[in-house]
């Protein structure tokens, strides 16, 4: 089930949320596993099997990781319990079978070793319950997109969590915020990327080429950020606290600043096991040059079995490195517009290899993004494909930066010593906000609708 | 205070999902859509082999979009955002100026290949024509009204060029070809094409018919215009929902026919026939369809695979002169005008009639000397002319 549906949002949704509430507290867990389930089987009524094992498989590590706990067999488990999660992830993900990949895998696969990794560590107690352990597993708010949830950040919240009505009003404006995201600005600027990566390559244009990969890059940040949202706010209602995944990536000024920003529950996860364990920058720059590269490399593949995802890493792997030892510290010193500019070319591109997958549309991409396509550098085509996205452009720009927030802070900045003007604002932001959020949710619903209209023609001729 | 902020946001957002749900649920499911014209999903059968497949959960998302209260209003909603958001097109149709309609055909949705067919498939016909033909055969292909309102259009909308390809149909068919493109460009700027609807106007038609009779060498004759409806939304509409004015329907009655009381016009001796019928209709407009959605069908009974109209014509120049007409929609209001100039009329529909074309043209060719012609408007043509 996706979070942007008619099932799950009046259906799956609210019956979960009365059973949820309604039950005593410490039957809320088995409520949340049973719902995990049902929301997961719904789409993949096979591979739950594969979930479910895995959930057994860390349970069971966990505890022998701790039982051997400063022994040679500890370590042993640990491996093993790596060589599980890799290898299921490497059979469905790699292996080149052709088999349809379940869904979310490359999620609790991490999520699991994480946890297994940190009892080895002695970060966290090994999970005794296995419903807790199930619930960290299989928790259907984040299970399908993240983000990456460390078993130790919400080790205590799975025994005992606490929303109050803040939080719940909090997580549903949060959610709200996720749905219109992906709905009304990641679906509708999907559908212009689309019609450039399927332009004849005679009537691409410069201009259709950069509109096309700025709308690809506007649609993965707010579909994946909108589910980031979804699940941080479902999470919320249910008294968890998620890690944050992206941070305004769109205003980072160097490329090593968009990385804090973009996707961060996976950059942390690959910093905390896979950075920092092979020495990090401790052990000399040519060494942490090399773990530059191996972690994005990995970053890569992780999205994909393609090697233009690989290539997608290693290319973000260069500049990090360039400016590491080159123009990172000349960049700091230079208007922050210029390093903007620089890194948002270095993103878009990195989103040709993302996205187009093929060597020769991507070869193609970057040809007219230089001038030298057939379309030239405007034609027909891109003005109009112009009139009419141009204006969903300028509220995408809006979206991706924190003007709104700017803007309030500015606002009560200048009432700040008014206490009258002061609590106007906020009764007037108060009004404002729900009233926005309730017309993000009711557009939300109109798109969701409108994507299944499908009216039948008999009379066409 | 923060609580009461909380509360009020809890009752109006979750008060939408779960209100919305309890509406939902409590709503009777809906058989058909008059909105999108198609039935709509009923609830899926259980069983667990669909389960397993993946094929239940999918039917029952399509069932619950399908069946969700106020679908029509959602979708509504969504169209009218799409355009203050600037939208220059809904579901492959242009919003045009003065509030038109036109529908989007794109060169990159004709496959040259089926072109080459199209045409290989006309010269067979004039080949057929110049061996055993006993009449005049004419070839009238219509452009669109994206080729002929082309200034209407939004803002560097494209569009496929139909020039190119009726200049293809002319090596290929030679004078056997009438293009009505000047005439209708000449007359761009009156209702030539509904504002609602992919079809030419009876007007439009009109025009058409002024080029075939020079062609002819036949003289036109004078007609009545009668309206017959002011509040036609066509299927343009139908894909957008989105219209700021109703279409007029006019009826172009030749003079010499009684106009009757109920929008159709008679006279003693027409017989139309439908689908090899026995029983004959006196007229070749159908009132009835004048009340329902698709009014278009008032021309010769919406679509049918084969007619015959024995016109009744007391013309001398009428007398003993046959017709074959293979066509598409837009020949239907087209055929009217030819009533005065032939005594019996053929109309052949390939796209509901897979019939063996050149048995069908000598079986009727053999009672009388028969002229023929072939009337589409160009994309019809390029994606439906097909015989065997």
């Amino acid at each position: 089930m996706v979070f942007s549906s008619i099932p799950f949002l009046f259906r799956f949704l609210p019956i979960f949320l009365i059973f949820y509430f309604v039950v005593p507290r410490r039957a809320r867990n088995l409520v949340l596993f049973l719902g995990s389930i049902i929301f997961y089987a719904w789409g993949e009524p096979v591979y739950i099997v594969l979930m479910l094992f895995s959930t057994l498989s860390d349970y069971v590590h966990g505890l022998l990781i701790a039982r051997y706990r400063g022994k040679k067999a500890a370590s042993c488990f640990l491996v093993s319990s790596i060589v599980i999660n890799l290898g299921l992830l490497g059979f469905f993900k790699y292996s080149g079978l052709n088999l349809p990949l379940p869904i979310g895998i490359s999620f609790y696969t991490f999520q699991t070793m994480s946890y297994t990794i940190d009892v080895y560590r002695g970060e966290v107690e090994a999970q005794r319950n296995i419903l807790d352990f199930g619930v960290f597993v299989t928790m259907f708010p984040q299970l399908i997109a993240g983000p990456i949830v460390k078993y130790k950040t919400v080790a205590a919240e799975l025994r005992e969590r606490h929303a109050s009505l803040e939080d719940m009003a909090a997580g549903i404006c949060r959610f709200t915020i996720g749905l219109g995201k992906k709905v009304l600005l990641a679906n509708n600027i999907g559908q212009l990327f689309t019609k450039a990566a399927e332009m004849p390559a005679e009537n691409l244009s410069l201009l259709m080429a950069w509109m096309g990969i700025a709308a690809y890059a506007f649609q993965i940040y707010f579909d994946f950020s909108g589910y980031s949202d979804m699940a941080i706010g479902l999470g919320r209602i249910l008294g968890f606290h998620f890690p944050e995944n992206f941070h305004y990536p769109y205003m980072a000024v160097s490329v090593t600043d968009f990385w804090r920003r973009w996707h961060m529950s996976l950059s942390s996860w690959f910093r905390e096991y896979v950075y920092i364990p092979l020495g990090g920058n401790r052990k000399g720059l040519r060494r942490q040059l090399i773990n530059i590269l191996i972690v994005w490399s990995l970053t890569g593949i992780w999205h994909g079995a393609g090697w233009n995802f690989l290539l997608w890493g290693m290319w973000f792997a260069v500049f990090l490195i360039l400016e590491k030892i080159i123009w990172g510290k000349v960049l700091l010193g230079m208007p922050k517009v210029i390093g903007w500019i620089y890194t948002m070319a270095v993103v878009l591109v990195s989103w040709c290899f993302f996205s187009l997958e093929q060597t020769d549309k991507i070869l193609l991409f970057l040809k007219s993004m230089f001038g030298f396509g057939g379309g030239g550098l405007v034609n027909g085509e891109a003005l109009y494909m112009l009139g009419n996205y141009g204006l969903l452009f300028v509220i995408l720009a809006i979206a991706a930066l924190p003007l709104g927030k700017k803007a309030v802070e500015w606002a009560r900045e200048r009432t700040q010593k008014n206490t009258k003007a002061a609590f106007a604002l906020t009764i007037c932001l108060d009004v404002t906000e729900k009233l926005f959020l309730a017309a993000v949710l009711l557009l939300s619903i109109a798109n969701i609708v409108d994507a299944s209209y499908n009216p039948f023609l008999y009379f066409r001729f | 205070m923060k609580k009461i902020n909380a509360i009020i946001t809890l009752l109006l957002l979750g008060g939408i999902l779960f209100g919305l749900a309890v509406a939902d649920i409590c709503t009777p499911d809906r058989l058909f859509s008059e909105y999108e014209n198609r039935i709509l999903s009923a609830k899926p059968k259980f069983s667990l082999e669909k389960l397993f497949d993946g094929s239940y959960t999918k039917d029952y998302e399509t069932y619950v979009t399908d069946q969700f209260v106020g679908r029509d209003n959602w979708i509504y909603v969504k169209t009218v955002t799409d355009v203050l958001l600037g939208k220059k097109e809904i579901n492959g149709v242009y919003l045009a100026e003065e509030g038109m309609l036109i529908e989007k055909h794109e060169k990159e949705d004709i496959n040259p290949e089926t072109v080459e067919q199209r045409l290989m498939l006309l010269q067979r016909l004039t080949q057929w024509q110049e061996e055993k033909g006993t009449g005049t055969l004419r070839i009238m292909l219509v452009p669109t009204a994206d080729n002929i309102l082309t200034d209407k259009l939004p803002d560097y909308a494209p569009y496929y060029p139909q020039q190119e390809f009726l200049e293809q149909v002319k090596e290929a068919a030679g004078s056997y070809m009438i293009d009505v493109t000047n005439t209708l460009k000449e007359h761009r700027e009156e209702p030539i094409y509904y504002g609602t609807d992919h079809h030419w106007t009876t007007r439009g038609a009109y025009y058409g018919y002024l080029v075939w009779a020079a062609a002819m060498n036949m003289t036109p004759t004078s007609y009545n215009v009668q309206t017959v409806a002011t509040d036609f939304l066509g299927t343009l509409h139908s894909k957008t929902h989105w219209a700021t004015a109703p279409d007029t329907i006019e009826a172009y009655i030749p003079a010499v026919l009684q106009e009757t009381a109920d929008n159709t016009a008679s006279r003693s001796g027409m017989q139309v026939y439908y689908d090899f019928s026995e029983d004959a209709k006196d007229s070749l407009y159908e009132a009835r369809h004048l009340e329902t959605k698709n009014k278009y069908g008032y021309f010769l009974d919406d679509n049918h695979p084969f007619i015959r109209i024995e016109t009744g014509t007391q013309r001398e120049e009428a007398k003993g002169r046959q017709l074959f007409v293979i066509k598409d929609s837009y020949a239907n209001c087209f055929i009217p005008f030819l009533t005065e100039h032939y005594e019996t009329i053929y109309v052949l529909d390939l796209r509901y009639y897979r019939a063996p074309l050149f048995s069908l043209l000598e079986e009727y060719g053999a009672k009388g000397d028969m002229d023929i012609l072939v009337l589409y408007n160009v994309i019809h043509f390029i994606e439906e002319f097909q015989y065997y």
